[in-house]
């Protein structure tokens, strides 16, 4: 029939114009640029941690963006100056070959208190202990956690149990920590004979006491190898703590000075040395490896900004941007500040340091000291 | 050991201390305690319980009863603390010397002429005007009063191997 021949030529011009809209046909991605979503397949292995970890920056979320971290700390471990061509005004020996070899990239890594109380800790001690990174910076607590670690030990407990009961018992929270108060008691009676040395080598040796020496100090004294102080001590790696009052250690002095008054720590000593750490890094690379917010987070990339920026950024912390906190911000904000190179590698990993960080640490430090020690024992 | 080689006749035995222990957690406002070598009245005590600071802490203010001074100290609430034994004796006023030393009548008769009259000198120096203004006029009364040929008892302060006058009773005209 005629009309039902239009009726019908009618209907499908109108799904061709729904197809068209609904199915707008798509661009075709690139697949260097972006990468096929596949996980991990565990038929492969439920003990096969590299395989997991490589897996990691095509799973997407947040995995993918720890998979991005871990391609740049490989490129901050990787570069090497002879990979950069000379610059105009080079030295003699800055062409030798073998000396652009040596040069690598130097590793900012600060981190919050709270993560030397948990197990991140001993991670942090890896780090130090074989000389992977080469300036700490992080607060109060980062320091007298890990000494009192040594004194007593920090047990899990659970973020409900109820302070007023806590208190009763002497147990201080951290999260799903416990700290019993005993352990404080115990780092008083090991810290203020130190106090007490450290003031008379000021007045005798005319020492200058900075928060970076002080920490220095207690690293030596406490010579136990599973701190991380201790290690940064023997290594010669500084440990910046400009807010060394903040935290228990800050208690300490305040009863050494009432009762043994005149010891001073000097912090604009420090800031010279930290932001010279930065200044003077050339023709070095700078990384930025930070974990948590606050002050260690800003302490570096502050300093990075009197040398235009960071090369390389990593910020592995749990904060958000819609308040302006400079815990929350992004790499980006930080290029808007010259804190980070416009040009640099750059990631933030939306996580929990506990979680992300030992993955983070087995897929580059570890994985890259393994294969030193696998090829230097054929 | 004869009487006579003593500097000066103190009521308290001449080998006993001059201070003793307590406990810090007992010790209490209006009390006295020792800082920093010096005694001092106790004008404020506060206690912090164990915690992020370590032990329990007792947080003391105290005066120093001779040079008015503040001085802190904060010692854990089981420490030891060293208390002076403070002692307060009358003397009569006798005489006073033209450089500044009064001349006392002990309860034995003899004379004990080792201290001095607070000078003006040493009163500007002091820090509490309170104090300064106690002591000038304490120091007023004294010199006035004995012009006058009033009779005069001055009390004495003792505590630590130092002393000194710290106030004047008026008994009456000749």
């Amino acid at each position: 029939m005629n009309g039902g021949a239009d009726a019908g030529a009618g209907d499908r011009e109108a799904l061709e114009a729904v197809r068209a809209v609904v199915l707008k046909p798509s661009e075709t991605l690139d697949e260097e640029r972006f990468p096929r979503i596949a996980g991990y397949d565990f038929n492969s292995g439920a003990d096969n941690l590299l395989g997991l970890l490589a897996s990691m920056a095509s799973t997407g979320f947040q995995a993918s963006n720890l998979g991005d971290a871990v391609t740049v700390v490989n490129q901050m471990l990787d570069w090497r100056l002879s990979h950069e061509k000379p610059g105009g005004d080079c030295d003699e020996e800055e062409l030798d070959p073998a000396y652009r070899e040596s040069v690598k990239c130097k590793i900012f890594l600060g981190f919050t208190s709270n993560l030397v109380s948990s197990g991140i800790r001993d991670i942090i001690r890896f780090l130090v202990q074989h000389r992977m990174v080469d300036v700490l910076v992080t607060t109060a607590g980062g320091i007298e956690e890990d000494l009192i670690k040594c004194l007593a030990p920090t047990y899990k407990g659970d973020f409900s149990l109820p302070g007023a009961l806590l208190r009763s018992k002497g147990l201080n929270r951290i999260g799903n920590l416990l700290v019993p108060n005993d352990n404080y008691c115990k780092f008083e009676n090991w810290i203020m004979p130190l106090l007490d040395q450290m003031l008379l080598e000021q007045s005798t040796e005319n020492v200058i006491w900075t928060p970076s020496k002080v920490i220095s100090r207690l690293g030596k004294e406490i010579n136990d190898e599973s701190s991380y102080l201790y290690w940064s001590y023997k290594n010669g790696i500084p440990v910046f703590c400009p807010a060394l009052t903040d935290g228990s250690l800050g208690d300490m002095l305040y009863c050494h000075s009432v009762h043994n008054p005149g010891l001073l720590i000097d912090i604009v000593q420090d800031i010279r040395a930290m932001n010279g750490e930065a200044v003077h890094a050339s023709p070095r690379k700078t990384g930025i490896m930070v974990l948590g917010g606050g002050l260690p987070k800003h302490h570096i990339c502050n300093a990075n900004m009197l040398r235009n920026g960071a090369d390389y950024a990593v910020y592995i912390n749990t904060a958000q941007e819609f308040d302006g906190s400079d815990s929350g911000a992004q790499p980006d904000e930080a290029v808007s500040w010259g804190k980070i190179k416009g040009s640099a590698k750059a990631i933030k990993v939306h996580c929990d340091a506990t979680i992300a960080f030992p993955l983070l640490v087995a897929a580059t430090f570890a994985r890259k000291l393994q294969q030193k020690t696998n090829a230097a024992s054929r | 050991m004869s009487d006579e080689e003593h500097h000066f006749e103190s009521k308290a035995d001449a080998g006993a201390s001059k201070t003793y222990p307590q406990q810090a957690g007992t010790i209490r406002k209006n009390g006295y305690i020792v800082i920093k070598a010096r005694p001092c009245k106790v004008v404020e005590v506060s206690t912090s319980k164990t915690g992020k600071h370590g032990h329990a802490k007792c947080h003391f203010v105290g005066i120093d009863i001779f040079t008015a001074k503040k001085l802190e100290d904060i010692v854990p609430s089981s420490h030891n603390c060293d208390v002076p034994h403070v002692t307060r004796t009358d003397y009569q006023l006798i005489d006073i010397s033209e450089d500044g030393f009064v001349s006392l009548l002990t309860e034995n008769g003899n004379t004990k002429d080792d201290l001095r009259l607070p000078t003006d000198d040493s009163l500007l120096t002091q820090q509490t005007n309170k104090r300064i203004s106690l002591d000038v006029a304490i120091l007023m009364q004294i010199k006035e009063g004995f012009a006058e040929g009033k009779d005069l008892v001055v009390s004495v302060m003792s505590a630590m191997g130092e002393e000194q006058i710290c106030a004047l009773k008026d008994i009456g005209p000749r």
